[in-house]
């Protein structure tokens, strides 16, 4: 139908608009820096290539680091949700008590105040618990997930109770079937939800400048913004662009990759 | 490679280790272009590959601004770094706040009294590293804002070079000149005038002080003068060139844009900071030359720079270590080899009697344009709560460059923000009389 | 009980970590500390607040920010989810395409996008020059400096918002669309009668999503304007931030966080209804 065609054209062309500062990013991060020569906005590959501006980028930052700091904050903030959604999750899904549907309204209510808008009080609250200037610190606000308990609640909800019934009568324990049984089972949701958890939590940036003071604890985001923004390599787009690149790649790659874990978890919010 | 063993070092040492070595660290900025930060950690580097008795992990804390943050916190938090170097104009609230420690003790176990040990560095950098007479900053790198031009611009627009204007008068007749319009717009600027957030507050306070006025209070730090004649002659000069004289671009322009439009001659003058030489030499492929700044009633040059402070907190071992560590920096030598790599001027005097700075100066006529222009010092904008006061001011300016506020009113308001902003130390201060 | 044991873990931490510290941040808003004196108890700080024009012209700049980005982004989110609902090569790799800027930090964004607006050289302005305009100081000129940053936000969010729709629109039944297009209703009229109406929890639960990441997402404006020129870009959380980290002045940044939160709950009492039956919608 022509109206379809029309709307593809014109979602193509936004793809192309979408894409231009990728694409200035990897002609840039190849091309050989010198401030204001007449092509720095060229998105047409010219030139001799290098790798040059890359390794000004990797030797003028700190990026091991960087990585190592972020996979470790990424991976423990992981670690600790699937502790606490999993087992909020199953609370809600299974268990009929008292107050159930205030209490979700309470978790609820997390998504509306993110660590980012209560990075005051936060910040006292880690100091006083003697976690400013670590990785624990920045990681303790996320460890409660409404998002995750939300996911794991209706992924458990979808699991027929036929299978907990059957353990039920074997003598079971409820920790037993959410470990043996549910767990296993929910391997999808639990998927979708370390794809989105980790994804959102590499790209934080103002709590983690806040909650560490000191380089050695410091991720990827204020890493990058110290580096990039600084006047330190003020004029020196080329290695800017390298410098991004090298922050932005793990994660597009991981992206492109991982695409259906990440829709699906969207999906499974129970939209429909 | 050696990145993953810096970083594996990093993470070991957060644990501390079982060294002789006192081990400290040492925050320090990047305000400029350049790749400081780089050299610096080999500078640092060289200190503990000269000795045994203390160990340095430099850490990069950012702008000025961050490095202010970044050491409040930490002191906040109970784990102040041994030295940081602090942009100069932040001493005066650290030692206002009681943040950093008095030096006078240090200096006097070397042997030396505070005076004679101040006294090795050019006048103009003393006021901003003293309070109340009491030492408390040790100055490392300084600049002064000069005007960068280039020749082959001046050559086209039939000026010549050797001859860069001196008055503000002389300074608009020039720029109109190398002003190229295609109709309404600007093609090729004649000046361009960083103005953003520190640099902005740095360079109108010079202005000012050329128009004649004293910007604010050197002695104590609860008055500025921004609605006075001279402050608003000074806007209204820098709305002149945008929205009169046409010969500045219209809006803020930041140092990355700036210099960017200096190379790739989209500008013909710029007005940027000393401690940017070393950057500009590097990058700017056509000729360019140096010159002081263009005076109004009188040549003033506000200091800009940082100096090395020891935050409070800090055992008697790690002050030592510090004070080790600060002298190694401020050593002629040492600051000698900073200055001619970044373009910043080194403030011990000293630095200029070694033979090395002396061919530099020989061989690089512009470097030695910052040190000239130091007979016209000026101390550095310091106040309680100086980033907020600042602040108040850039606003309004900015506001002006784009055209939006006239520089009465602008003034007027930046005043009145000013003040309100220093009020709670004014009323603890002047305002606290004898009951 | 079991349950307790169970939600033990989550409520420790939304404990610590939500609720204690939107308890504390009340409680410090009404304490007044100013240089060289001792704490006490009042409104000196919200006073101080509303009296301060920097405030009121946070308060108008979020209010822009938020519109500015969300109308936007639904919109052309809600239009690309239509155009790409179909499976295909050439749609698939537009999603991903799409979908790729949330995947970077706003800083790495940030980054691009300095030298994206730079006057004259960069890319916009390179691009632009085709068509005859000249340099334009995009982020140095207050009225250009927000429109600039919400094209930032826009481009990075519209992806994702987009994937929330095409969730939804795969959860409208074929039949029924295909039952309306045998009674001879067209495109338009199926769209706007049945498929808008059936998105309609999908909007609102982008919408919030949407709202918060208005509120949150600043990280550009910290490193590319700091709130400037002339506060034109300052946000109620970069003022909080500025209160806290600059000025020093915790009163202030706490009694704005008190008016943030407040404005954050009256939003959930306003959508939790909504988003409730959503999440119901499936059981």
């Amino acid at each position: 139908m022509k109206a379809e065609r029309v709307f593809l054209l014109l979602a193509a062309l936004a793809g192309l608009l979408w894409l231009a500062p990728f694409a200035w990013m990897a002609v840039a991060s190849m091309r050989p820096d010198a401030p204001g020569q007449a092509d720095l906005a060229s998105l047409w590959p010219s030139g001799p290539f290098g790798w040059d501006n890359y390794r000004d980028a990797w030797e003028s930052g700190h990026f091991p680091l960087w990585y190592l700091n972020t996979a470790l904050l990424c991976v423990g903030i992981l670690a600790v949700q699937m502790v606490t959604v999993s087992l909020a999750g199953y609370a809600f899904a299974r268990i009929d008590f008292p107050g159930r549907s205030t209490v979700f309204a309470l978790f609820l209510l997390q998504l509306l105040l993110p660590p980012a808008v209560l990075v005051v009080p936060n910040l006292q609250m880690i100091v006083h618990l003697g976690l400013f200037d670590s990785l624990a610190g920045i990681a303790a606000p996320y460890c409660a997930s409404a998002f995750g308990v939300f996911l794991m609640r209706q992924t458990f909800r979808s699991i027929p109770r036929d299978f907990e019934e059957a353990a039920r009568i074997d003598g079971a324990s409820r920790l037993q079937i959410i470990r043996h049984i549910l767990l296993p089972m929910a391997w999808p949701g639990l998927a979708s939800f370390a794809v989105v958890s980790v994804s959102s939590h590499w790209n934080e940036f103002l709590w983690p400048l806040m909650a560490v003071s000191s380089p050695q604890h410091q991720v990827l985001t204020v890493g990058l913004a110290s580096f990039t923004l600084a006047s330190e390599s003020g004029g020196s787009w080329g290695v800017i662009a390298a410098g991004t690149a090298l922050v932005a790649l793990p994660l597009l790659l991981g992206f492109t990759l991982l695409q259906r874990r990440f829709t699906a978890s969207l999906a499974s919010t129970g939209l429909k | 490679m050696r990145q993953l063993l810096l970083a594996a070092a990093a993470l070991l040492s957060v644990g501390g280790t079982a060294q002789a070595a006192t081990d400290i660290d040492f925050f320090f900025p990047v305000p400029v272009q350049g790749k400081l930060a780089i050299e610096m950690t080999r500078v640092v580097e060289g200190f503990n590959a000269s000795q045994s008795d203390v160990h340095v992990t430099p850490v990069y804390t950012g702008s000025y601004d961050d490095t202010n943050l970044k050491t409040r916190a930490a002191i906040s938090a109970g784990k102040p770094p041994a030295v940081a170097l602090m942009s100069a104009n932040f001493i005066r609230e650290y030692a206002i706040d009681q943040k950093a420690m008095s030096l006078d003790g240090l200096i006097s176990k070397g042997g030396q009294t505070p005076q004679a040990f101040i006294g090795e560095f050019f006048p103009a950098v003393r006021p901003n590293a003293t309070e109340d007479g009491h030492v408390y900053g040790v100055p490392f790198h300084n600049s002064t804002p000069i005007l960068y031009y280039s020749v082959e611009a001046f050559q086209q627009a039939g000026l010549d070079p050797e001859k860069p204007p001196v008055t503000w008068q002389e300074w608009v007749d020039d720029a109109k000149k190398l002003t190229k319009h295609d109709g309404d717009h600007l093609v090729q600027a004649g000046v361009e005038i960083v103005s953003s957030y520190d640099y902005l507050g740095w360079l109108t306070s010079g202005f000012a002080m050329s128009n004649g006025g004293d910007y604010f209070n050197h002695g104590w730090g609860g008055e500025v003068y921004y609605n006075t004649p001279s402050t608003i002659g000074a806007v209204q000069f820098l709305d002149d060139l945008v929205h009169k004289h046409k010969v500045m671009p219209e809006g803020v322009i930041d140092a990355s844009a700036a210099s960017s439009a200096f190379f790739s001659g989209r500008t013909a003058m710029m007005v940027a900071s000393t401690g940017a030489l070393g950057f500009v030499r590097d990058n700017m492929k056509k000729p360019f030359k140096v010159a002081f700044m263009p005076r109004a009633m009188r040549n003033a040059a506000p200091i800009g720079g940082a100096s090395l402070l020891i935050p409070t907190g800090n055992s008697p071992e790690r002050q030592q270590a510090a004070w080790k560590l600060i002298s190694y920096l401020t050593s002629p030598a040492v600051n000698g080899a900073w200055s001619r790599f970044t373009g910043y001027f080194a403030p011990r005097m000293a630095a200029y009697d070694l033979p090395e700075m002396k061919a530099y100066l020989a061989q690089d006529p512009n470097a030695k344009v910052a040190i000239d222009q130091l007979a016209y010092g000026e101390p550095w904008f310091a106040t309680f709560n100086t980033v907020g006061v600042r602040k108040a001011l850039e606003d309004q300016v900015q506001a002006v460059l784009s055209g939006k506020a006239k520089p009465a009113e602008a003034m007027a308001q930046a005043q009145k923000d000013a003040d309100a902003l220093l009020r709670p130390y004014v009323e603890q201060t002047a305002l606290k009389l004898p009951q | 009980m079991v349950a307790v044991l169970l939600l033990a873990p989550s409520l420790l931490f939304l404990a610590a970590f939500t609720y204690w510290p939107v308890f504390g941040v009340v409680l410090r808003s009404l304490t007044e500390k100013r240089f060289g004196q001792t704490a006490a108890w009042g409104f000196d700080n919200f006073t101080r607040l509303f009296g301060d024009t920097h405030f009121h012209r946070v308060l108008i700049n979020t209010l822009l920010y938020a519109v500015g980005t969300i109308v936007p982004s639904l919109v052309i989110a809600l239009f690309l989810a239509v155009a790409l609902s179909k499976p295909g090569r050439l749609t698939g790799l537009l999603r991903t395409i799409l979908v790729l800027p949330q995947m970077i930090p706003l800083v790495a964004a940030a980054a691009l996008y300095v030298f994206i607006f730079l006057p004259g050289e960069g890319l916009l302005d390179h691009y632009l020059a085709y068509f005859g305009r000249y340099a334009t100081n995009w982020l140095g000129s207050p009225e250009l400096a927000l429109p600039s940053v919400i094209l930032i936000t826009i481009w990075k969010n519209t992806g994702y918002y987009m994937l929330f729709f095409l969730a939804g629109l795969a959860g409208i039944p074929a039949d029924l669309l295909e039952a309306a297009r045998i009674d001879g209703a067209n495109g338009w009229r199926r769209f706007r009668d049945i498929t808008l109406p059936l998105l309609g929890p999908t909007f609102a639960f982008v919408g919030v999503i949407a709202m918060v990441n208005a509120l949150v997402q600043i990280d550009h404006i910290i490193v590319m304007t700091g709130g400037g020129p002339s506060d034109s870009t300052n946000m109620i959380l970069y003022y909080i931030y500025q209160q806290a980290e600059q000025n020093l002045d915790l009163g202030l940044a706490s009694a704005a966080t008190v008016v943030c939160v407040g404005g954050l709950l009256v939003l959930a009492l306003l959508s939790l209804r909504t988003l409730e039956r959503g999440m119901h919608y499936e059981s």
